[in-house]
């Protein structure tokens, strides 16, 4: 952090930090945890707390290992959002949807709120001197039977000091070092990246690419370091002209593969056959055979590869071959000269240093079932969610004699622990991490304690300090002092760096480890029988499980199938006919591990010979017992990984042999094949999704590079014609495609050509972004009455009219990952409405008690929200065709110039504010909903229920989760309407600020929460009249438009055209 | 019955409006009118049944109000974005029917349509309950139904007024116009008959408060003459009332932009419909009222003849409406209006579309048989199907249209709930329950207007044509 950043002095944000980081030094932040119902003021204020103001805490995303740089925002004592630390190299502020979601792990009301211990065989409350005197009696008991060397502790795989603390802590005690176990880690990768480069994970540099050749490496999935390899992506697209183009080989398309320019379906399982020919081994016929692609298409990818500047070749997958193929592909990319170029073994990412495989999990469980292991300590991790039911890892529970946990909530593991010591939450804990060579992210806690959990490590350390051999070298405070005690320049320097969150690091970096000799048996292709291949993948918002019990991440549409609160299986329209079925048709399937039934998902981006299942859901309570969170009862019993995750969907795992990729030692999770059967049955598919088609209404718009440079020609030539509107008419896949698919059931303007729509208004369709809203609609455009009462006016004392608040999406950047989506949720405390106990009443008496019963209704709130259209490949059941492109739209209120939402308001609930803004005024509102209904765009959302009202069953925030509550935002009660603001609250902030400040506002000063959280920078908000903004300039980008445009509605929201870069036929 | 209508001939108290003789053969003198229509104001065990049974439906609905103020509005069917369902389309529905009674009243009236005689007191309470029934719709559609008063523009010190550009807030003025004028245009009416009924009573108190309802009616010329006058003056004060309330309801659609609204031929579209709605209304209440109260020789089948009539001209109108809404949205070349009103017939919605076209379009056309307008039977069982179609009418307009707009992501798709059903179950009730207290309280024949086309006795006068 610069303390003294030039001529403009110390920034408003870095100085609030460095208030936050002096607060949190000293400890002493008047932090309130459960009894805030009240409004008192402090008597004796804290230091640096200004009620009302934030304070802005950096610390370190501990929701996955990538270990993202963070600011938790908190407000008079508590966290209430949580964004990317601009300082960080890593993310550049920016956080994905599970980094935003971490709020809700904070405030799950389903933590534990104090240790537990199970005594008669039920776990009961007990206090943190008897649970650490129960620990510390364990240990010696443990210690003296010479058991120690055959405990084993299970870590929830985490990059930073913490593994190696704990590994010293176990040597102590005579205990292995402990299993760090990730079950979202992409082991294929992981294990091929250490044999062929020497690093478990390289950087990758998208940008240097001209070509990117993914073999089901779903790198915007969750494949990875995340939000990096997002930016990194992004990155590269948005140079538009030298963006490197995509192709993706799987056999079901993803959300990598959905961003991909090019599919190649092959068969899964037939990698290797690809990669080997492209090497130079096989003939294109035969891997052709093996991949059931065309041999061309083949031919075509290595003539692309060998042609390709620069390529980048990676390879995920977690089939039963994956890291051979992993490997294979390192060599290829060595063999093209791209290591040291796009691959950068130099400069690793820390995500997966230390990593145990999954294989070592196994063994535990071998040796558990063996009873061979006295005491087991579980971290975070969740194996009896996670592990195949072949591994036996429930049975071997059984026969270990003592199992502690630190884990903080009631997951599958956890339930069988019998003493349970609730670990902080990472956002009440110290810590750091190293996410890349030589950074060290550090964490620090953002609050006191919601609860009374104890950090794990300062439970190692008091335990420790109870034991006389061990009490002198553990005579540390606390862990944080440990930290501070490794620090480079100790307390002071640690307090400077808390102030930015990063600091320079030069420990030792310990490599992942391998598979070894695990004595597991490689599976060779698919195995069982069945007509299907069965596909198993991580969820891209939910990864293994672990995310299930927060509802915004559950609420969260799948970016790739649209359905939120349910599991699924994809399948092609062609399988569909073959067996006869439909849309929301349950189905059986059977492998030889399990069989489970689900509901059908018709997708066109799967092969027809193969299924897909997501991971993620499916937590349910293992031992049939029951227990309660909270020791007063005040709530009620709570197992299955808490009361949202309990009972949706379910756990793919079950269809798993739970064979190992024998090379890197992780789960082959798609190595079976499948039988699917019709139960007869339909169901609902709980899906946001209307129609997957824009119907050539030109909302997603994309054109080709071609056929915009051909319009930059044009436009130089002097013929005058508009930009955007020339590739559109030429080129554009709706028009196009449409027509040539049947879909072009209505005429031209819709599909977005400007020339022809009626009223002729094409020239002016920016004219709204082009000046001040006083020019604009509500000026000239507007009513006299309007010009009459001067609040629209230039010349206004409030100076609003010279600014238009206005918003870009880029759409060559846009990934659809959806961390807009959850960001605003925080952002806007909109309420999630697909618990189970939110339905609506079926009867008097009767509740709707399926979870996303209200989703199934259509009555989800996002404010933004990411549409998901294709383009291309008809929807025909008898052929498959992979060559559709997709379209990611965040839609979100459009802020009209000339909205159709405001006149129809009979109480002025809506109306234009002089800066632009379309404004909602949820207490002026009675709730006609005239205004959604006019609105085109149906971007206005409606409290159908008091989700924000404590006394009704669909109260969206059970405490603690209100403790979240942004308070610059209303709780919006029943029968208002609400939309997107463009976070009016931060705009008012800023303009408050800059005002206290005696300064204009500065370009850039401040933005959105979707915009500040896009892990693909595709977002850019700002005043688009005054031209210092960004947004200004992008508003005039030649691939520039807006959506219903012949509506005249003078958005303010500007789409940048995607850009797809197909080879020329 | 000889009730052929013949040319009017004899003594007639106005220019067209056939005599008694021709109009209502089975009435001669005054006193037979008095004791006749007098007689439907005993109660009767059948009026205690329904009553019973419109008190009980009319508490399905309120308890179902109570219940969806305490939990919000997602008990009923909605379906973003389908934002307006059964409520708002049982609130066109109602106001609907409100148009037959001050068209027969008034416009009739002014057209000097003989036939209106003896329909219209039943048609003009019908009316003032329809409405009475509507306004309460737009309250319980909206989210917060204590904050309806907000929609009224009154001073206030926080200078908050509505929005004047809101058909909502037109619908408002239209509405509450609409319920004064016929209300007063009823009770104007009542008066004569209110002194018939002072006359005729016997219990002290009952016949004071007559006698005030009455305004010390006298029965004097002047009265006669300023009755006539003021009757003469808020018919054509109301007439053109009957066409702007459903044309301003429309505008609620109409003013907006979702395909399938967004069109100017809903104001003439929508009256055609309410007249044509507001007809069968009538039929469904009097064609029981004459036959269990034993009016059927005043309310005669040529009565019923005129007003089938009537309704065969309006479904014609609609009809109309319906195809020329088809061909705009094919003209236009505007594809989302084409997409929509080709998923409306053929569709996801074909179902509520066809039931619409056979009710409103094809079984009306049935009135085109003689017999079957003479036939009350059918003409009450033609009622209920027009009632449905209309109905429906009102739900193809609202919820496809909401269902399958501009943004293909938010099609959708609806099905009211049981809430819907109990309110729309209680808006019967309500408006059954006025109805029936309606009809033993006050004469469902206008006294008055009926001795008109009677020839007062004369002294020697033998009953006969001269």
């Amino acid at each position: 952090m610069s303390t003294e950043s030039g001529a403009t002095g110390v920034k408003r944000r870095d100085f609030l930090k460095i208030l936050g980081v002096t607060t949190a030094a000293t400890a002493a932040t008047g932090c309130s945890t459960e009894h805030v119902r009240k409004l008192i003021p402090y008597v004796a204020n804290p230091d640096n707390t200004v009620p009302g103001v934030s304070n802005y805490f950096a610390s370190t995303c501990r929701e996955c290992a990538t270990s993202c740089g963070i600011l938790v925002e908190t407000r008079d004592g508590r966290a209430i959002k949580i964004e990317g630390n601009p300082n960080t190299a890593l993310n550049r502020g920016a956080l994905c949807a599970q980094g935003q979601a971490a709020l809700q792990g904070l405030y799950n009301p389903d933590r534990f709120r104090q240790p537990m211990a199970r005594k008669n065989s039920q776990l009961v409350a007990i206090t943190w001197d008897e649970a650490l005197a129960t620990l510390a009696t364990k240990l010696g008991e443990v210690r003296s039977k010479g058991q120690a060397s055959s405990a084993v502790f299970i870590n929830q795989h985490e990059a930073g000091s913490f593994p190696a603390f704990l590994d010293s802590w176990l040597g102590d005690y005579g205990m292995p070092a402990h299993i760090s176990y990730d079950a979202d880690a992409p082991a294929s990768a992981i294990a091929a990246n250490t044999a062929a480069y020497g690093v478990a994970w390289p950087e990758l540099d998208f940008d240097a690419a001209s070509l990117i050749v993914s073999f089901g490496a779903d790198f915007l999935d969750g494949w990875g370091p995340t939000v990096p390899l997002q930016l990194a992506w992004a990155d590269a697209r948005a140079k538009i002209e030298n963006a490197p183009r995509a192709i993706y080989i799987g056999a079901r398309r993803s959300l990598t593969g959905l961003n991909a320019d090019s599919w190649i379906a092959c068969r899964p399982g037939s990698e290797l056959a690809i990669i080997q020919f492209l090497r130079g081994n096989g003939t294109a016929a035969a891997a052709a055979a093996a991949a059931d692609v065309s041999a061309a298409t083949l031919d075509g990818l290595k003539a692309e590869i060998t042609s390709a500047k620069r390529s980048l070749l990676l390879a995920g997958g977690n089939g039963a071959d994956s890291t051979q193929v992993a490997l294979e592909v390192a060599e290829y990319n060595k063999a093209l000269g791209n290591v040291g170029i796009t691959i950068k073994p130099a400069s690793p990412f820390g995500v997966y240093q230390r990593l145990d495989v999954t294989a070592a999990v196994y063994n535990v469980a071998d040796r558990m079932n063996a009873g061979a292991v006295p005491v087991l300590f579980v971290r975070g991790a969740n194996p009896v969610h996670t592990l195949p039911k072949s591994v036996k890892f429930v049975e071997g529970l059984a026969k270990v004699s003592f199992k502690v946990s630190f884990t903080n909530v009631p997951d599958e593991t956890t339930e069988f622990a019998d003493l349970i010591l609730p670990d902080h939450h990472s956002l009440e804990s110290w810590g750091d991490a190293e996410p890349t060579v030589n950074t060290l992210h550090l964490q620090q806690p953002a609050m006191e304690p919601v609860f009374q959990s104890r950090a794990t490590a300062d439970v190692l350390i008091e335990v420790a300090k109870k034991d006389t051999a061990l009490a002198s070298k553990y005579a540390v405070k606390d862990y944080r002092s440990w930290l501070i005690g490794r620090f480079p320049g100790g307390q002071s320097a640690h307090t400077v760096a808390l102030a930015t969150g990063v600091a320079a690091a030069s420990s030792a970096r310990a490599a992942a480890r391998t598979a070894g000799d695990l004595g597991r048996k490689p599976v060779a292709g698919f195995g069982g029988t069945g007509d299907f291949h069965l596909v198993i993948n991580p969820s891209p918002t939910l990864g293994t499980g672990s995310g299930a019990n927060k509802p915004w991440l559950l609420e969260l549409p799948d970016p790739v199938s649209k359905i939120a609160w349910q599991s699924w299986v994809e399948m092609h329209p062609m399988a569909l006919k073959k067996l006869g079925l439909m849309r929301g048709d349950l189905v059986t399937i059977e492998t030889a591990a399990g069989k489970t039934t689900l509901p059908v998902y018709n997708y066109l981006g799967i092969r027809p010979d193969t299924i897909a299942v997501s991971l993620g859901l499916g937590h349910k309570s293992q031992s049939g017992k029951t227990f309660n969170t909270d020791g007063d009862r005040k709530v009620p019993f709570h197992t299955g990984y808490g009361r949202y995750a309990a009972g949706v969907g379910i756990n793919a795992v079950d269809l798993v042999s739970g064979d190992t990729d024998a090379l890197s030692g992780g789960i082959a999770y798609s190595t079976m094949k499948a039988k699917v059967t019709k139960t007869g049955e339909n169901i609902d598919l709980i899906t946001t999704e209307g129609s997957a088609r824009q119907h050539s209404r030109g909302i997603g718009q994309a054109s080709t590079l071609t056929a915009l440079i051909a319009a930059r020609t044009q436009k130089e030539g002097g013929h005058g014609a508009s930009v955007g509107g020339a590739a559109t008419t030429q080129h554009d896949g709706d028009a196009a495609q449409g027509a040539a698919e049947g879909h072009d059931t209505g005429p031209k303007e819709w599909g977005g050509n400007e020339h022809e729509f009626v009223g002729g208004a094409s020239t002016e369709f920016r004219k709204g972004l082009k000046s001040p809203v006083a020019n604009d609609a509500q000026g000239d455009l507007g009513d006299q009455n309007s010009k009459d009462m001067q609040m629209y006016s230039e010349k206004h004392w409030s100076g609003m009219a010279k600014r238009r608040w206005a918003m870009t999406v880029d759409l060559s950047r846009c990934t659809g990952c959806s961390a807009c989506v959850t960001a605003c949720y925080a952002e806007n405390n909109i309420p999630t409405v697909g618990a189970s106990w939110q339905g609506r009443a079926l009867s008097p008496t009767v509740w709707d008690t399926r979870p996303g019963a209200n989703i199934l209704k259509g009555r989800e709130m996002a404010w933004i929200r990411l549409e998901r259209y294709f383009e291309g490949a008809a929807d025909s059941e008898n052929i498959f065709d992979p060559g559709f492109d997709t379209r990611f739209v965040p839609m979100m209120c459009q802020h009209c110039g000339n909205a159709p939402c405001e006149p129809v308001c009979p109480v002025y609930a809506t109306y234009h504010s002089p800066d632009g803004l379309n404004v909602q005024v949820y207490n002026r509102c009675v709730g006609t909903r005239y205004c959604s209904n006019n609105c085109p765009y149906k971007v206005r959302y409606y409290n159908w229920f008091g989700y924000g009202e404590p006394d009704r069953r669909q109260y969206a925030f059970p405490e603690p989760m209100h403790m979240q509550l942004n308070p610059d935002v209303t709780v919006r009660g029943k029968g208002v309407m609400e939309k997107c603001t463009f976070c009016v609250q931060r705009i008012r902030e800023a303009e408050t600020r800059a005002d206290l400040e005696h300064r204009p506002l500065q370009a850039d000063e401040f933005t959105t929460a979707c915009a500040q959280a896009c892990p693909s920078k595709a977002i850019t908000f700002g005043d688009a009249a005054d031209p210092g903004w960004t947004v200004a300039k992008q508003v005039e980008d030649e691939r520039a438009y807006h959506v219903f445009e012949v509506l005249n509605t003078y958005t303010a929201v500007v789409y940048l055209k995607k850009i797809n870069h197909m080879v020329e036929a | 019955m000889a009730t052929t209508v013949k040319p009017v001939t004899g003594r007639i108290k106005r220019p067209n409006i056939p005599a008694a003789g021709i109009q209502v053969p089975g009435v001669t003198s005054f006193e037979q009118v008095d004791d006749e229509i007098l007689a439907t104001l005993k109660p009767s065990p059948k009026w205690f049944i329904g009553l019973g049974l419109a008190i009980f439906a009319m508490l399905i609905g309120a308890s179902a109000w109570t219940y969806q103020i305490y939990w919000g509005l997602g008990n009923a069917g909605y379906v973003p974005p389908v934002m307006w369902g059964v409520y708002i389309i049982t609130f066109v529905f109602w106001v609907g029917i409100g148009h037959a009674g001050t068209l027969i009243s008034a416009i009739l009236y002014l057209f000097r349509a003989g036939f209106r005689t003896t329909i219209y007191r039943a048609s003009e309470a019908m009316t003032v309950f329809a409405v009475m029934t509507a306004g309460l719709f737009p309250i319980i559609h909206i989210g917060r139904p204590w904050k309806f008063f907000w929609l009224i523009p009154y001073p206030n010190w926080r200078l908050l007024f509505p929005q004047f550009k809101s058909p909502l807030l037109w619908d408002v003025f239209a509405i509450s116009t609409y319920l004064t004028i016929s209300t007063t245009f009823l009770y104007l009416g009542l008066i004569p008959d209110f002194a018939v009924m002072r006359d005729k009573e016997t219990n002290p108190i009952r016949k004071r408060i007559f006698a005030m309802l009455s305004l010390g009616w006298k029965n004097t010329d002047r009265e006669w003459r300023h009755f006539a006058k003021m009757y003469m003056f808020l018919a054509a004060f109301s007439t053109p009332l009957v066409l702007s309330v459903h044309s301003v309801v429309s505008f609620d659609f109409a003013m907006a932009l979702t395909p399938g609204w967004h069109t100017t031929i809903f104001p003439p579209y929508f009256v055609g419909g309410a007249i044509f709605s507001g007809f069968a209304m009538v039929w469904t209440i009097l064609i029981p009222i004459r036959k269990w109260w034993n009016l059927e020789h005043y309310v005669t089948l040529n009565h019923l003849d005129a007003t089938a009539k009537v309704v065969l001209f309006t479904s014609i109108m609609v009809g109309c409406g319906y195809l020329s809404e088809f061909f705009i949205a094919w003209f236009s070349g505007v594809a989302p209006e084409q997409e929509y009103f080709w998923n409306r017939v053929f569709g996801q919605w074909w179902w509520s579309a066809w039931i619409l076209l056979l009710c409103n379009m094809i079984f009306p056309l049935s009135l085109f048989s003689q017999k079957l307008r003479r036939n009350p039977t059918w003409l009450w069982i033609l009622s209920i199907i027009i009632n449905i179609g209309m109905w429906y009418e009102r739900f193809v307009i609202v919820v496809p249209s909401l269902s399958h707009e501009f943004e293909p992501w938010q099609w959708t798709g609806y099905a009211p709930s049981w809430i819907d059903m109990c309110f729309l179950v209680g808006s019967f009730g309500w408006f059954f329950m006025w109805f029936l207290l309606f009809i033993k309280q006050m004469p469902v024949i206008a006294i008055a207007e009926v001795k008109e086309i009677v020839p007062p006795k004369m002294k020697n006068d033998h009953g006969g044509h001269h």
